[in-house]
């Protein structure tokens, strides 16, 4: 799938170079004039995407489309290319997040290195969630009692104490236990914590003991 | 003149016999005397010399005092008529004549007249003090007057005369001595005894007492370095009696060497000059002295001085004829008779017209001075505006330096970038001519670009000369408004043109004008963005004013300017900035006003400044 990368630049001449070396290096370009227009059609983040954009364009400025793209959740990696960088609007594109911040005129390989570095961060930050999401669908299909189970044998419990706990018998438990493994995919002890930690379920508390009848 | 006067004996019976009626008719009070004097000399009326004495008292008389006073006048004739005889008609004559008329004081000039007086007035006026003037001392010493007499004594010397004979004969050997036989004339009787001492190195040739006809031949033949001194003479010799003056005329004609008087009127009669008594000093010195007495003072409190009469004084006629060299003379030597120069004559005249002249000289150098030094002055001011013009136009291209950068930066991007797909296009192998071509004439058009950035850049900077050129005033604010137009955007700042539909041709220097459009504009920008107004947004417009002006303003939507400060604003080094000099507007406006036009600061209703400049517009040919 080829990379696409949203040039956004109100000097034509500029934007239409650099869509031209873009394509010619493999990529798939979209040109935008203003930061308005970018917003109007806000890209779907489907494939492998970045955006160039021009620090200093009228209307809505490089850093403020920066901002207004992280209130909308867009998560595509920024990477700002200015005529002039003073030091004010660098470090405030950093702090907001930019992916990478470049002075034109820029090398051809430099500006590659830059996209290339960016997508496949966005890519690994991706895929990442994505992993997430699947586990986050696995735990999601789990009974509450299943759930109560897996948060209690991740946190290293007995089944004697988490029977205790949940006020029912050693031999259910296991039961339950086994069940989760079977639903979550895993095959030991080990998976099952790894899998917790990844999703971030051992930070909490421990979640209060319900009586499931 | 001074002639010893004969005695006058037989007076003493006179004197006797009306002693006890006289008495009564002489004024007793001393306190309160009679405002009038009566003046006797030993000379008849025509002797100008005592004429001169007598003027000379008259005017001191009149000068001197506040109310009038009577001046009778006795010329006695001593060095004529003499004797017993005359002095006892004289006392009757006088008895007579001055019965009713009380005197307040007597005034005797000359040494026999004094002699005179002090017999009649024993007799005729015992109590009226005398003053007398022209007395030699040793006369004072053989009178020896009462104290209520009083007066000026005078002393000529034969000294002055050889001092008067050296200065006008150089190397003086020989003096020839005319005038009555000295032992005759009582005012010259000591020459003889001052001969040993005051004319010791030099001949004394005596030509006393000579009749006139013998010393004519005389004086004619005298040797070289003679001078001849001529005291006094009262006749010719043939029996006519003459006043020395008119004597001295009968021979110094003849005389082949300058002669050394001693009296002022001798002067003019041949005379050369000398130690002259002036007649007129002797009068105004007695004059004096009879006043004190009549304003009360007591003869006898008024000491015997020696008057102060004789001056240094030469004809300039016979000092030429003489061949004198006038720096020899006395010091404070009078030189009378010169002929009056164009100076004298017309000294006012020439002072004024001088004075007009210089007075014009000094205003037209001053003129062409204070000319000069303007044209300096301004010469060196325009120099100094465009240095500061340039400074300032550097200052301006520093602070624009980013969107300079950024305007540079934008057209050299696009070219690495179309120069790197051309190379990745070739390597790749059969590339699309098209697409090269397309590339290629991108590449010309942002090199154009760039070159266009740089050229507006150095034209910002040059520090040319002023050149004065027609130009389009709305070419020249688009020009700024394209060049400030990144600056501006960077900042989210609107800027928009309002320009006139025709063109606006108006005579000045380009850059200049630039250089004020791109301080106003940039000023502008500072204020809108300092301001928290919402609104950013400069307005430039160009307006035909009334056929003969062009007006230029550049409104913002800042804050404005606080009413007090509308003019300050150009002032220099005022600013509100936390950096730059404050000099912007200060040059804006020199540069305007060097154009002929006029710039001012508004605030305008709808909030911001606006500035505005007037220029005048040429003329259509």
């Amino acid at each position: 799938m080829p990379k696409l990368v949203h040039v956004v630049d109100d000097d034509a001449s500029f934007r239409n170079s650099v869509g031209r070396l873009l394509r010619a290096c493999g990529y798939d370009v979209a040109v935008y004039e203003s930061a308005e227009e970018l917003l109007q059609q806000l890209p779907e983040a489907a494939g492998p995407s970045c955006i160039l954009l021009d620090v200093r364009i009228p209307g809505v400025s490089g850093p403020e489309l920066q901002d207004r793209l992280a209130r909308l959740g867009s998560t595509l990696p920024i990477v700002f290319l200015t005529g002039h960088g003073d030091i004010e609007t660098s470090v405030q594109a950093i702090k907001a997040g930019a992916e990478d911040f470049l002075t034109k005129p820029v090398a051809k390989d430099k500006l590659l290195d830059a996209i290339e570095r960016a997508i496949a961060r966005h890519q690994a930050a991706r895929e990442q969630h994505d992993r997430l999401n699947t586990l986050r669908a696995k735990v999601a299909r789990l009974t509450p009692r299943e759930r109560q189970v897996f948060d209690l044998v991740v946190r290293g419990r007995m089944n004697k104490q988490i029977a205790h706990e949940l006020g029912t018998t050693e031999r259910t438990v296991k039961a339950h236990r086994q069940r989760v493994m079977e639903k979550l995919q895993v095959e030991s002890l080990a998976q099952l914590v790894s899998m917790a930690e990844r999703l971030d379920a051992l930070s909490a508390a421990t979640p209060p003991v319900q009586p499931v009848e | 003149m001074l002639g010893g006067g004969g005695s006058v004996r037989h007076c003493w019976r006179l004197v006797v016999v009306l002693v006890a009626w006289l008495v009564a008719s002489v004024s007793p009070a001393a306190e309160s005397r009679p405002r009038s004097i009566l003046v006797f000399d030993q000379s008849d009326v025509r002797s100008p010399f005592y004429q001169a004495i007598f003027s000379g008292l008259r005017n001191a008389m009149v000068s001197g005092s506040t109310s009038p006073i009577s001046i009778y006048a006795e010329n006695l004739d001593l060095s004529r008529f003499a004797g017993a005889a005359y002095a006892e008609s004289l006392q009757d004559h006088l008895r007579i004549k001055y019965r009713d008329r009380p005197i307040g004081a007597i005034v005797a000039i000359g040494s026999a007249t004094l002699e005179q007086v002090l017999r009649q007035r024993a007799i005729l006026w015992p109590d009226v003090p005398v003053v007398f003037a022209m007395v030699d001392e040793p006369a004072i010493a053989r009178l020896r007057p009462p104290s209520d007499v009083t007066g000026l004594t005078m002393q000529l010397s034969l000294r002055d005369m050889m001092i008067a004979a050296r200065a006008v004969v150089p190397g003086l050997r020989t003096v020839a001595l005319t005038g009555d036989v000295l032992a005759s004339q009582t005012a010259y009787r000591h020459f003889a005894d001052e001969i040993p001492t005051a004319a010791a190195d030099v001949d004394v040739m005596n030509l006393t007492g000579l009749p006139v006809a013998e010393l004519r031949k005389r004086v004619a033949a005298l040797p070289d370095h003679t001078a001849i001194l001529y005291t006094a003479m009262y006749s010719d010799g043939a029996g006519t009696f003459l006043p020395p003056a008119d004597a001295l005329a009968l021979f110094s004609d003849a005389a082949n060497r300058p002669i050394v008087i001693t009296a002022e009127t001798f002067l003019g009669r041949g005379g050369t000059g000398g130690f002259v008594m002036v007649p007129s000093l002797i009068g105004e010195g007695a004059a004096r002295l009879a006043l004190r007495i009549l304003g009360g003072e007591k003869a006898s409190d008024i000491p015997i001085a020696r008057g102060d009469v004789i001056r240094p004084i030469f004809d300039w006629r016979e000092l030429v004829r003489w061949n004198v060299n006038q720096t020899r003379l006395p010091a404070g030597s009078e030189i009378r008779f010169r002929p009056a120069t164009a100076w004298d004559q017309y000294r006012s005249q020439i002072v004024v017209i001088v004075t007009v002249v210089l007075l014009q000289a000094a205003l037209i150098t001053l003129l062409i001075y204070e000319q000069r030094r303007r044209r300096t002055a301004e010469t060196e001011a325009r120099n100094r505006m465009a240095e500061l013009a340039h400074l300032n136009r550097q200052a301006t291209a520093g602070e624009l330096s980013a969107s300079i950068a950024h305007e540079l930066n934008q057209p050299l991007g696009a070219m690495l970038n179309n120069i790197e797909t051309a190379e990745l296009m070739l390597d790749a192998g059969s590339p699309k001519l098209a697409e090269v071509k397309e590339i290629l004439s991108d590449l010309k058009r942002d090199n154009q670009r760039a070159s266009e950035v740089i050229r507006r850049l150095r034209r910002l900077l040059s520090k040319s000369a002023i050149e004065a050129q027609e130009i389009d005033l709305n070419d020249t604010v688009r020009e700024v408004f394209e060049f400030l137009s990144t600056q501006a955007s960077a900042r989210a700042i609107t800027l928009n043109n309002r320009l006139a539909p025709q063109m606006l041709r108006v005579r000045g220097d380009r850059i200049q004008l630039q250089q004020v459009i791109v301080n106003l504009v940039v000023n502008g920008m500072e204020a809108v963005v300092d301001g928290a107004n919402g609104d950013r947004k400069i307005t430039g417009r160009t307006a035909l004013l009334n056929g003969a002006s062009v007006e230029l303003s550049i409104g913002d939507s800042g804050p404005g300017i606080p009413l007090g400060r509308l003019k300050e604003v150009f002032d220099p080094f005022f600013t509100t900035k936390s950096h730059g000099m404050g000099i912007g507007l200060s040059i804006a406006r020199t540069i305007v006003e060097a154009h002929g036009g006029r710039i001012w600061a508004e605030n305008q209703t709808s909030g911001g400044a606006v500035f505005r400049m007037s220029l005048p517009l040429v003329q259509a040919h």
